[in-house]
């Protein structure tokens, strides 16, 4: 469907879990939407299976800057994210574990109390509401081990992974829940264990919405999907409604202006904030809906690391599914541990060209090598926990400039008393499983540019403490929302795009509602 | 947290460092053009990275990469020659393993080590024949994956349970935010 740029249109900005299940469940219900994406559209046949090409193919590359005390600011400081400029988004890339906030997650400041330094607030939600939506986004998804779906099959690293948290006396290990077909589902087939799921997936067994939610909206006739179509302001009206939206073909830098009657945003925790702060006015100083001054604090990223083990015999654990391996005995709040939340641990396989780089960012010598050399006989997983809060973990619009003479944004993030805490621990964990099952090196791995972008557009009951309310609309701007991963309050221990979708789909059905009621 | 340019190096170096190759300007004046200069580079290619598996023949093919990039511009050229010059002074492919990781760690702060240090880690273990040497087999979609038999085919342990603990759904569920409020026990950080 072809939408005139002058007609008052519902925009969503961003292709990926978020703004992608927004457009579908509008599109599904006759709305007709505008989907804007920076990027472009890569079909599965051109997808590479080799790791590095297959990154510089679709990853957001555009200058970012940081800072703060957290090592990956030394380590990668051009490029604080792992995030995918392409229709999809990040799902492209995404590995697929998909678990539920625990209820008390929904509750952190009720449920931990108060942490020196940390800016912990109950969402306006709670886990009975956000029930029924995430079984929707599971069965969106197709999450195994759920909805009568089969679990993937045991790959030789879960085997390493399984048996050693066994004889740790764990019981809650699995090879999902994961956004991965086991069986044939939603047309789409069953994996290949092809290995490769990081890079797009060539097989399309994995969920993204790149091959479920995007071409489900094309097939309604309302949508229209323009790419290569990255959104720079967003303006407002006299009486501070949003009107519009000016975005640049990032091809020819041409700037083109859509009008709008309802914007949703979902460029993921960097890109979002950005775009609101670009969009200050005389009106909006501070940023659009920024009157609290939370626009593009509280930036989180979990708690993230790895641990990698050798051992005498073969592992290969390269081959099939990049992740399927799940650990939950850890993810409970229990702070006789130390620190408040709780963590998973998950299966990981990295080709040796990404190991390579992000084993020991800085590292060489000898002892680095023979870690390496041990690639062969290698088992790895990756730890991923809730991270505290902060108000100055935050996104702001940089001196830098991008290469269209846009700000570049900057990225602060210090790690939290807590996450370092939690993280020892789990790395301690980790070990024990690997040297349960003979390792003879392990090695603990520092966080990975982050690929859990979240906060930096809070969720709030009240405007003062966040940017928007339950249902992800702004408190200042009410025909303007936020459908990604950067409105959680608090981020919990597990992945987050389950969630990401569960409230996409709720607030998709929500603002459907308010448009047929002329609410909006 | 103040950046210093070897740390700028350093990043940039190693996982930027891919989307630069082949983007080199045309140089005049080239650096480590003389007979034996990409091997002294080789050497120090393979003291970073110390493995004795890996033919010389690698290490040559990283070293070429990496002075490409020494001649990328012209801030590249002249650490680039200060370094490789300082190799050669002090004979950097003749001294043992130990006394090459002693200069390498004395001149861990140059930009030319930044420089070889950012490509090598990044050229080496994205060679093919390194790939080979570790066994490890990359791209199966052609072939139709791994095959049963092939990515399962560990035995030295046993086979794992693969579904959920019968009791995940419960230990999941008692979540209730007040009963965990009442785990009030001073925290050690
Ligand atoms: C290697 C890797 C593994 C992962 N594994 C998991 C996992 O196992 N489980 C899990 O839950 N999550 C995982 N994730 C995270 C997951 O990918 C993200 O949580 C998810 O994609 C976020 O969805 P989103 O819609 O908020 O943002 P994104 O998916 O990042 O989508 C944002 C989109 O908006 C576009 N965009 C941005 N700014 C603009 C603009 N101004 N104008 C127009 N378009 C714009 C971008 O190009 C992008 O396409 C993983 C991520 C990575 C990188």
């Amino acid at each position: 469907m072809k939408i005139d740029k002058k007609e008052k249109a519902v925009v969503v900005i961003g292709s990926g879990p978020g703004g992608a299940q927004v457009a579908y469940q509008l599109t599904k219900q006759g709305i007709p939407v505008v989907l804007l994406e920076a990027g472009r559209r890569i079909m599965k046949e051109e997808y590479v299976n080799e790791e590095w090409p297959a990154f510089s193919q679709m990853a957001w590359l555009d200058k970012r800057t940081m800072s703060g005390n957290a090592r990956i600011v030394k380590d990668f400081n051009g490029l604080p994210t792992w995030l995918v400029k392409a229709v999809g988004g990040t799902a492209t890339h995404w590995a697929g574990a998909t678990p539920r906030f625990l209820d008390y997650e929904w509750k952190t400041k009720s449920t931990y109390g108060s942490v020196d330094g940390a800016t912990l607030m109950d969402w306006p939600i709670d886990g009975k509401e956000m029930k029924p939506y995430y079984v929707k986004a599971e069965d969106a998804i197709g999450s195994t081990h759920r909805g009568g779906r089969p679990p993937l099959p045991a790959n030789n690293n879960y085997k390493v992974f399984a048996e050693g948290a066994k004889r740790n006396g764990y019981k809650f290990y699995a090879t999902g829940p994961y956004g991965t077909n086991a069986a044939p589902y939603d047309g789409r087939p069953a994996s290949i264990q092809d290995g490769f799921n990081f890079q797009g997936d060539k097989n399309g067994s994995k969920w993204n919405p790149n091959v479920s939610e995007i071409p489900k909206a094309l097939a309604t006739g309302k949508l229209e999907l323009r790419t290569n179509s990255q959104a720079v302001q967003i303006t407002t009206d006299s009486s501070g409604k949003a009107d519009g939206v000016l975005y640049m073909d990032t091809k020819t830098k041409a700037l083109h202006r859509q009008e709008a009657k309802v914007i949703c945003v979902a460029g993921n925790s960097i890109e979002t904030p950005r775009l609101f702060l670009m969009s200050a006015s005389s009106r909006f100083p501070n940023g659009l809906a920024n009157s609290s001054d939370q626009v593009g604090r509280n930036y989180m990223r979990h708690l993230t690391g790895s641990v990698y083990a050798t051992f005498d015999k073969p592992v290969n654990f390269f081959r099939g599914e990049t992740m399927a391996g799940f650990l939950a005995d850890e993810v409970k709040h229990n702070p006789k541990r130390g620190f408040v939340g709780g963590y998973y641990l998950e299966t990981l396989a990295l080709g040796p060209s990404f190991l390579g780089a992000f084993l020991d960012p800085g590292k060489w010598g000898k002892k680095f090598a023979d870690m390496m050399d041990g690639y062969q006989n290698m088992a790895g997983m990756w730890i991923v926990g809730e991270d505290m809060p902060q108000a100055n973990n935050r996104i702001t619009l940089g001196s830098a400039k991008d290469a269209f003479g846009l700000p570049a944004p900057n990225v602060h993030f210090d790690d939290h008393p807590n996450d370092t805490a939690m993280r020892n621990h789990a790395y301690e964990k980790g070990e024990a499983i690997y040297k349960a099952v003979g390792a003879t090196q392990t090695y603990r791995v520092t966080p990975y540019p982050h690929t859990h972008n979240l906060g930096s557009m809070r969720m709030s009951a009240k405007a003062k403490d966040g940017v928007v309310d339950k249902w992800g609309r702004c408190h200042d701007v009410k025909n303007l929302f936020v459908s990604d991963g950067s409105v959680m309050t608090t981020g919990a221990a597990c992945n987050p795009t389950l969630t990401i979708t569960a409230l996409a789909i709720r607030q998709g059905e929500y603002l459907a509602d308010q448009l047929k009621k002329g609410n909006v | 947290m103040k950046i210093t340019r070897r740390e700028l190096l350093i990043s940039a170096g190693s996982l930027l460092a891919y989307s630069q190759l082949g983007s080199l300007a045309n140089a005049e004046v080239n650096i480590a053009a003389q007979p034996g200069d990409q091997e002294m580079i080789a050497s120090m290619c393979k003291a970073l990275y110390p493995h004795d598996r890996f033919p010389m023949s690698i290490y040559m093919d990283v070293a070429a990469g990496a002075i490409k990039k020494g001649n990328a511009d012209t801030g590249a050229k002249i650490s680039f020659r200060a370094g490789l010059d300082g190799l050669k002074i002090n004979k950097f492919d003749k001294m043992n393993f130990k006394k090459q990781t002693k200069y390498l760690k004395s001149i861990e702060n140059t930009p030319f080590f930044g420089l070889v240090r950012g490509h090598t880690v990044v050229a080496l273990y994205d060679h093919k024949e390194v790939h080979k040497i570790f066994g490890y087999q990359g791209a199966s979609f052609d072939k139709g994956g791994y095959k049963d038999g092939e990515y399962n085919d560990l035995s030295w342990l046993p086979e794992p349970r693969i579904e959920e603990h019968p009791d995940l759904t419960a230990f999941l569920d008692d979540s209730s935010p007040k009963k965990y409020a009442s785990l009030k026990i001073k925290k050690t950080f």
